[in-house]
């Protein structure tokens, strides 16, 4: 990588007044992704050899985690506590969430578990807002259409129309449980226009929708009378039957005593987000202290397909300065509301607007052509934030007042300086293959939200990822409440866990890495929670 | 880090009653993963919105009450993690609230202690968001819910308020009450409801050829 200049340099440098040469002409999006987009850096895939994917293209760290053994094996169970429940969510995230009060309002008995504290999720930390096509003129057709090019046509089509099908009415049921939305003085929701859209339509609550959701939706679990929530206590590992083709529960350890708990249940579903922590190709990351990607490994053991484990969305605008929020993300309702991308030499090098894979890779193409600007923790270019706030003086305070209280109290102000930012790791585009109602390819098995795939296609555009996790929560939990009782004999087996480690052995593969990885090493000096 | 920043001083204090040595810019949650404090599991998001990393932090004489991802190392400073908050004691569900007329009335039922702060401002100084917490109550008791929700516009619930304050008003869910009555009873965007009525009429074409 070349040199570009350094921080104090480009700021010495930097005037919001100064006048802007015109965008240079554009390069062949296709070509540019393929030089500069994280997904195609050489070394950064390999193939998976075991599981339902076997043959497919997949990360190589990712591939690490898929292809490796359990925690437990049947000693483990012996004497282990057993709860009965009805529906087991996993995740205490925005899409757990609503899946737990979607299968309580059918009347179904309820157990959410997460590893954290319910509400330590990717959701809460959401900005930029959810997209709905309400506008007059706008269309849930054209939603699809947005949504299908910019995922480069990968995404599958029905869950695409399930996706903008539920748009309206997910807003409608976000109110009713008491989520609030910013309005224009008339009284509409305000909408904004997303990367690679065709139509405002992103409606948010400032640039604090995700934690205005997140807050809510926690609320109305706890207080909900048929749902039970267990805190601290990740799945170790799933349940299957006696031939390990049906999921009939999970193993759930606990943070607090390291002890393990049995539930065994009608159904299963997966909500457990997705993997930045894993840190794919030495990216920073926007996400959460527990995204390490558990679901897929789990629902891959499973036996069930994913898709998409080559695409991963990097997200054009994470911050390289101030150090303790290194990757942390500036929303790009930003970029929507007008700020432009700068290089070093104050020149602009991509329309801003653009979907956020392409966004991506002309900034990591003017930081490894010596256009970017350094400082201690990495490169970056310039999010103009104060030549926005000179065109449009109080739009900054008014419309994101996360971005200016983060930076606050270590000095740092938005309006007067602008922002170094650098792609960080944000999102899975793919993840395990659902239906409409979120079931997966295994019996008794759903996944919704970031941890489920098909949706976004290669590419997700903003304001897409909380019209999932909510839409496609409630499908699965309506889905999951409405399912039968197995009328067979209730034998809860590791079946499904033998049947990995003699496809691992049979490969050749090592046997020492263990997975669910529950949480990133570097948050325990190394050290696995359970055994190794 | 780079070869400049190794040549600083460490910083030196005590997290959950161990010693650290610790980098002047990091925060106390990367003060204790990188001094092999035993691992703390009250992290969450690391941006200051999700509440989870709360702390207690004693400088000196003075103690207080921090989020541990936006709290910097200082020498000398002692810092504890706090266990999760509990489960929520004022107990309600929206759809119970049918009629916006007795709002104020169930209100007082709900949150019985709302009305009896005694302005010690525990609340207002354990905040680490700086929200006007006690003014929220304040207004949320004479029943301008609007204006109180809007109070906690940042709220992240980590219910270091909650703890603080000697009454039990649990302020932090009076906040979050106050926002979620307002959007239940009053959000009606015309825009949303046309869309919603549009879809409804395509339907009901649809079922009646």
């Amino acid at each position: 990588m070349k040199r570009g200049l350094s921080l104090q340099a480009a700021l010495a440098a930097y005037r919001a007044d100064a006048e802007l040469a015109p965008l240079p002409d554009q390069p062949d999006p296709d070509a540019l992704l393929h030089a500069y987009h994280p997904d195609y850096l050489r070394g950064s895939m390999t193939k998976l050899t075991i599981g339902a994917n076997a043959g497919a293209d997949c990360q190589r760290e990712l591939a690490d985690l898929l292809q490796a053994e359990a925690f437990i094996d049947e000693a483990d169970l012996a004497g282990a506590q057993v709860t009965d429940t009805d529906v087991l969510v996993v995740g205490g995230g925005g899409a757990g969430c609503a899946a737990a009060l979607a299968a309580a309002e059918r009347g179904a008995r309820v157990l959410l578990a997460t590893k954290l504290r319910l509400g330590d999720s990717n959701t809460v930390m959401a900005e930029g807002g959810i997209q709905a096509a309400i506008e007059p003129g706008d269309t849930a057709q054209q939603h699809m259409q947005d949504t299908l090019r910019s995922g480069h046509h990968a995404g599958d089509p029905a869950l695409v129309a399930a996706l903008v099908g539920d748009g309206p009415e997910t807003i409608r049921w976000l109110i009713h449980q008491g989520m609030q939305f910013d309005q224009t003085p008339s009284g509409d929701l305000h909408t904004r226009k997303a990367g690679g859209t065709s139509a405002p339509r992103v409606v948010h609550c400032r640039d604090y929708t995700g934690l205005e959701m997140m807050r809510v939706l926690r609320e109305a679990v706890k207080q909900h009378r048929g749902i039970e929530v267990w805190e601290q206590s990740p799945v170790v590992e799933l349940l299957s039957n006696e031939r390990g083709q049906k999921c009939v529960g999970a193993v759930l350890g606990s943070l607090a005593d390291g002890s393990m708990r049995i539930v065994r249940t009608r159904s299963v579903i997966l909500a457990t987000g997705g993997l930045g922590r894993l840190h794919l190709n030495g990216f920073p990351t926007s996400n959460h202290i527990g995204a390490t990607g558990d679901g897929l490994v789990l629902a891959y053991r499973m036996g069930a397909k994913l898709c998409e484990l080559d695409s991963f969305q990097y997200h054009p605008t994470g911050l390289v300065h101030p150090a303790h929020l290194y990757g942390k993300l500036v929303t790009e309702g930003v970029r929507a509301a007008g700020a432009l991308l700068l290089n070093a030499h104050g020149q602009r090098f991509v329309d801003e607007l653009q979907p956020r894979d392409i966004v991506s890779a002309a900034i990591i193409r003017e930081c490894r052509e010596g256009r970017g600007i350094h400082n201690d923790n990495g490169v970056g270019v310039w999010l103009d934030t104060p030549r926005l706030e000179r065109s449009q003086p109080g739009l900054l305070e008014r419309e994101f007042p996360k971005l200016l209280t983060r930076t606050r109290h270590v000095g740092i102000d938005p309006r007067r300086e602008p922002i170094l930012v650098h792609p960080t790791l944000h999102y899975q585009n793919g993840g395990v293959v659902i239906d409409v109602d979120g079931a997966t390819t295994v019996p008794g098995l759903y996944a919704a939200g970031e941890v489920a795939g098909g949706i976004h296609g290669r590419n997700r555009i903003m304001g897409n990822a909380l019209l999932d996790i909510i839409g496609f929560g409630r499908r699965a939990g309506r889905a999951a409440a409405a399912a039968e009782h197995d009328r067979g004999p209730k034998k809860i087996t590791l079946e499904h866990v033998n049947r990995a480690r003699r496809e691992l052995t049979l490969a050749g593969l090592p046997l020492e890495q263990r997975a669910p990885r529950v949480l990133p090493a570097y948050t325990a000096a190394g050290k696995d929670i359970w055994k190794s | 880090m780079t070869e400049a920043t190794r040549d600083i001083q460490p910083v030196e204090l005590l997290i959950n009653g161990i010693p650290v040595r610790a980098e002047p810019q990091m925060t106390i949650v990367e003060a204790a993963w990188a001094g092999g404090v035993p691992r703390v599991t009250g992290v969450g998001c690391l941006e200051g919105v999700c509440g989870s990393c709360r702390i207690l932090v004693r400088r000196g004489k003075e103690v207080n009450v921090a989020l541990g991802c936006e709290t910097f190392v200082e020498p000398g400073m002692e810092a504890l993690f706090l266990p999760a908050p509990g489960t929520p004691r004022h107990q309600y569900q929206l759809t119970e609230l049918a009629d916006g007329w007795d709002i104020q009335a169930r209100f007082h039922e709900i949150f019985p202690e709302a009305s009896r702060c005694r302005h010690c401002h525990g609340c207002v100084k354990s905040c680490p968001k700086g929200i006007s917490v006690e003014e929220g109550v304040k207004l949320a008791a004479a029943g301008h819910y609007r204006e109180a929700g809007e109070a906690f516009l940042e709220c992240v619930m980590c219910e270091l308020c909650d703890s603080a304050c000697p009454e039990y008003i649990a302020p932090a869910h009076v906040g979050l009450f106050c926002r979620r009555i307002t959007a239940f009873f009053h959000l009606r965007p015309p825009n949303l409801i046309h869309k919603l009525e549009e879809l409804k009429q395509e339907a009901d074409k649809k079922e009646q050829p």
